[in-house]
């Protein structure tokens, strides 16, 4: 039978005579014979010819019709492709484990050990963490140029934090942004938007809002997130590399889903933990229930839009709603009329901050659409 | 260049003349047979998290290159899923890990030696980019062999990162204009190290240069200058138009407006996208044909003769096919690929392949850094 064969060392052609001897497959060329053992070969067929290799002689081939390997062979090497499929089943079976062990750590092992690393973080290390990122978010989202405005906010802010046992100084201060939210930084900082302020009816909503946040700075849930959010980021961009294709993207967005969000756990705490510092302030907490329970009515009308952020980062509203109305209690008002007055004009001066220049440029979102904006998330009108 | 023709016999090979041979591609590559691969490369990859794309690379290219015939002999590509595995791995502690502590030294003691690292780090991480496409490359080369003897890619990696980060500076310093110099210099560079077994194929630059390609870089580079502006015309002219009926009434019941304007952006960038690509496809068809042109072995020269249109045609349909099927056609579109650029490559003058003695077996592990960039010749 005539073939082609290549010896491994130059890219000589040899002109080859093959057959087959019981279990072995001679190889006659002008040099002389060569001889592989059938369970050594590798054969490559691809349209109508085959390529054979030796697992001995690693770099040698030879090339032959398909036609005449075929009959040659039969199916004396069928049990290589079994064994070819058993293998890569092995291997498949091997990283979907590891996957799977990926998954878990990422969704189960990760939020739990977040908790005692943020607790041991050092309290440097936040603050100066905390200092980094409130510089990043100066850039986006303004600080409110009222300053009578943060002094009055910044001093209800003092208020409740009185109570709270932790070491950072919490420092409230609204910040321009278009979302309805309030964040809690590492280190202390709480950022309160101008929406948020606009939609709180009463100075114990915002109040609440705020005790809220501050329980969070309290029980260490920010460092938490950070941590919790770089576990699971780092985890699944060391699974998927810098990839760019569709599957990598599609595993790393599953992560970010996840960012920044505190679990429900940690927002049941925060709640109760609001309303007790309100209430060693001395301060009516029944603001909360109502502002969480019109967040959610908003939010089941389907009037949501990226507008109402607070829902969306603080998630099962009802149920906390049903909570905090069960452990309201009256106290002072958190502000004074006049007091509330000033706070909700704390963000009427212009601002000149990137969101507002993208607005003014692309002629969005002009003074006039804002107030409709937030009537979308009002719904007692 | 026409597919390979099935033949039932093989014919002796006969000895080449003193001259040496010419060198005839074919391809037996049908792309409909890289479905099946599509698929389960695809649903592999979700099962486990994409680590299985090590494997399926593989296997794509083993099927791409064995279906590549010169002188009727197939390629062979010779890599292994987990030498790739090993190389991300190794890229994961030699790249990710020095990132990742400067980027947590200042974040969190934003201490004034992190911040200092962090701009030459920046720089490294483009030199990395370079040295990475060009450790692929050698890794690539030295898992093809044809007639059973190997390629190999001599020079230096580190140097061709060199090459690239100063072909990136230049490059943004002339507005983009030293850009096709510099991609063929960076291809001489990679070609003219490139040996098949012993024997060395030249890039001559002179070749390459009488092919023009800077007439198709002006028409792309002021083409889409020219559609910036038109875009950004058309963009405000939309939102001034459309302005008042997006933003929401006073209940609420009218769409709000960054919904709207994300669907209306991503439907432009669609609509777009075909345009950009065909004002660019006269350069890159220019690009291809030069850079082939350079190629050189014994006396054996090589042309490619890709068209404008027709390449443009293969990229927009490519793209599209990825993107409705979420990437799980990428083995199809590689093979089309392959078999497209086969089909138009022609070589004339003889070559002496048959005195190509074997070459080193090459690295243990590849393209750690070239995954971690996203960087895929295929």
């Amino acid at each position: 039978m005539a073939a082609r064969f290549y010896d491994g060392r130059s890219a000589l052609s040899h002109e080859a005579d093959v057959a087959l001897e019981g279990t072995e497959l001679r190889i006659r060329t002008a040099d002389g014979d060569i001889v592989w053992h059938l369970e050594d070969l590798i054969p490559e067929i691809e349209a109508d010819q085959v390529r054979v290799s030796s697992r001995r002689q690693r770099d040698a081939r030879l090339v032959l019709p398909v036609a005449e390997w075929t009959p040659l062979i039969g199916d004396r090497l069928a049990g290589q492709a079994q064994v070819r499929r058993r293998r890569e089943i092995r291997l498949v079976g091997a990283l979907t484990a590891v996957a799977v062990a990926v998954v878990l750590f990422v969704f189960v092992g990760v939020p739990v050990l977040s908790g005692p690393v943020a607790r041991a973080t050092p309290v440097d290390m936040e603050l100066r963490m905390g200092a980094n990122f409130d510089a990043q978010v100066a850039a986006i989202f303004p600080t409110c140029r009222n300053d009578e405005a943060q002094r009055v906010l910044s001093a209800l802010g003092d208020r409740i934090a009185a109570g709270a046992d932790t070491p950072f100084d919490i420092r409230v201060r609204a910040v321009e942004a278009p979302m309805v939210n309030a964040f809690a930084l590492p280190g202390g900082p709480v950022l309160i938007t101008d929406d948020l302020i606009t939609e709180a009816e009463s100075p114990d909503e915002l109040a609440a809002v705020i005790s809220h946040e501050v329980a969070h700075v309290e029980l260490r849930h920010v460092m938490q997130a950070v941590w919790r959010d770089l576990g699971i980021g780092m985890l699944l961009d060391l699974v998927v590399g810098g990839g760019t294709g569709a599957g990598q993207q599609a595993v790393i967005l599953a992560g970010q889903a996840s960012d920044l969000t505190y679990s429900r756990d940690a927002e049941l705490e925060a709640d109760a933990r609001g309303q007790a510092l309100l209430h060693a302030a001395g301060l009516s907490s029944r603001g909360m229930a109502p502002f969480f329970e019109r967040m959610a009515r908003a939010e089941g009308a389907g009037q949501l839009s990226e507008t109402v952020e607070f829902m969306n980062s603080h998630p099962d509203s009802n149920r906390r709603g049903r909570a905090a109305r069960a452990a309201a209690r009256s106290g002072q008002a958190a502000l004074s009329p006049d007091e509330w007055r000033v706070v909700k004009a704390t963000c009427e001066a212009p601002s000149d901050g990137p969101v507002d220049r993208l607005r003014g440029r692309l002629r969005l979102g002009e003074d006039a659409a804002l107030p409709d904006k937030r009537d979308q998330v009002r719904p007692d009108r | 260049m026409t597919d390979h023709v099935a033949d039932d016999s093989l014919a002796p090979y006969a000895e080449p003349p003193l001259q040496g041979e010419t060198l005839a591609f074919s391809t037996t590559i049908e792309p409909g047979r890289f479905l099946g691969l599509s698929v389960k490369n695809g649903l592999l990859n979700l099962i486990t998290l994409t680590l299985y794309r090590f494997w399926g690379k593989t296997e794509v290219r083993q099927r791409v290159w064995r279906g590549v015939r010169l002188n009727d002999e197939a390629f062979e590509y010779t890599g292994r899923g987990m030498e790739l595995f090993i190389g991300f791995l190794l890229a994961l502690v030699v790249v990710g890990l020095p990132f990742l502590i400067v980027i947590f030294g200042i974040q969190f003691t934003q201490h004034w030696a992190f911040m200092l690292a962090l701009f030459p780090l920046y720089i490294g991480l483009f030199w990395l980019w370079g040295f990475g496409i060009f450790s692929a490359f050698r890794y690539m080369a030295s898992r093809t062999t044809w007639r059973g003897v190997r390629f190999q890619l001599k020079g230096s990696a580190a140097t061709y990162g060199w090459n690239y980060l100063f072909a990136l500076f230049l490059s943004s310093l002339t507005a983009g204009w030293y850009w096709p110099q510099a991609e063929r210099q960076l291809a001489s560079r990679v070609w003219d190290e490139l040996r098949f077994g012993d024997r060395r194929l030249r890039f001559r630059m002179d070749r390459s240069q009488s092919h023009g390609i800077y007439g198709a870089f002006a028409l792309g580079w002021f083409g889409t200058l020219f559609g910036y502006f038109a875009l950004i015309f058309a963009f405000v002219g939309v939102a001034m138009a459309v302005g008042e009926p997006l933003q929401p009434s006073v209940d609420g019941e009218a769409p709000v407006p960054t919904v709207l304007f994300t669907v209306i952006l991503y439907a432009m960038i669609l609509a777009i996208s075909p345009i950009a690509l065909l004002i660019w496809a006269p350069y890159q068809a220019a690009l291809l044909r030069s850079i082939a042109a350079g190629v050189t072995l014994d006396n054996a020269i090589f042309k490619l003769n890709v068209k404008a249109i027709p390449l443009w045609w293969l990229t927009v349909t490519n793209l599209f096919f990825l993107l409705i099927t979420l990437g799980f056609l990428m083995p199809w579109v590689q093979a089309r690929t392959a078999r497209f650029l086969i089909r138009r490559l022609e070589s004339t003058g003889h070559a002496r392949l048959d005195l190509a003695r074997q070459a080193e077996r090459g690295p243990g592990s590849g393209e750690g850094l070239a995954d971690a960039f996203g960087f895929s010749s295929i």
